[in-house]
């Protein structure tokens, strides 16, 4: 007996990104969630696909602002509130 | 004459500089120069100040000034630039690495070697409108909705250009990574 709220490997593919991002209705969610415990080479894309995006937010969020540039902001903005900054 | 309020220092500290880190990297990403990042960002703070009427509440912040930086990007640079990669976005085939790094190389070697200046300049090198949903969404963290409202453009567009940007930056550091000899290219490709 098929499951009729089973979905198939293009269908999960399809939504791949909207289910990493957590887009997704949590009915759909479901059904992907059960199709990738049935399916190993869907759930060694996604594994591999949801690695990817933890490895490009832990290499790109390292850089911050410089010191000086929070100091003037704040300087601008609080030293002379009677005359706010018109750039 | 009555002018709205003007938050104090505490409160905009705690509300909208916190995100000054998030602001400044966005503009280095946009405007791929550090010095116009410090000036996109400063800017960014200024009209955010002038206009933290407009902010609502309980909103993400981070969403409202990230628009704002945009905006003031658009208004700044963009005016006098063509806008040249506009046109081959639908051409860009979009395909997963995850079957070329299965043979020759773990997948985790492939994202253990890379370093962050390799992947912020490979970021860099995206057309711009795959460039800006990526950095949003990936990096910033924002939701579909919040970029659509953002670059004000429909949620679908917004999956499709991210999606597109993910995989095209993918492929991008997969064949720099076997340049570099980090990776073993798979054997059975040309």
């Amino acid at each position: 007996m098929s499951d009729p709220d089973a979905i198939d490997c293009h269908a999960a593919a399809d939504q791949l990104y909207e289910y990493l991002d957590g887009e997704l209705s949590p009915t759909v969610e479901s059904q992907i969630r059960a199709h990738l415990a049935d399916c190993a080479p869907c759930f060694g894309l996604f594994d591999f696909e949801e690695t990817y995006l933890r490895f490009l937010e832990a290499r790109t969020r390292a850089q911050g602002a410089p010191a000086h540039l929070r100091r003037r902001i704040l300087d601008e903005l609080f030293q002379h509130p009677e005359q706010p900054p018109r750039s | 004459m009555s002018q709205p309020p003007s938050p104090d220092r505490e409160g905009f500290e705690r509300e909208a500089l916190v995100h000054l880190d998030a602001v400044y990297r966005t503009a280095l990403r946009l405007s791929g120069s550090p010095m116009e990042a410090e000036d996109l960002a400063q800017e960014t703070m200024f009209k955010a100040f002038r206009g933290w009427h407009q902010y609502e509440a309980g909103t993400n912040a981070k969403a409202w000034l990230l628009t704002i930086l945009r905006n003031t990007f658009i208004n700044r640079y963009r005016r006098t630039k063509q806008r040249p990669e506009m046109v081959d976005i639908t051409e860009i085939e979009p395909y997963t690495v995850f079957h070329d790094v299965q043979d020759a190389s773990p997948a985790q070697t492939f994202f253990d070697r890379l370093v962050d200046d390799e992947v912020l300049r490979a970021i860099d090198a995206l057309p711009e409108d795959f460039r800006e949903v990526l950095v949003l969404s990936d990096v910033e963290g924002l939701t579909y909705a919040e970029i659509a409202a953002s670059i004000e453009a429909p949620v679908g567009t917004v999956k499709s250009r991210l999606f597109r940007a993910r995989q095209l930056l993918q492929r991008e550091l997969y064949d720099y990574a076997v340049e570099a000899g980090y990776i073993e290219q798979r054997r059975d490709r040309p």
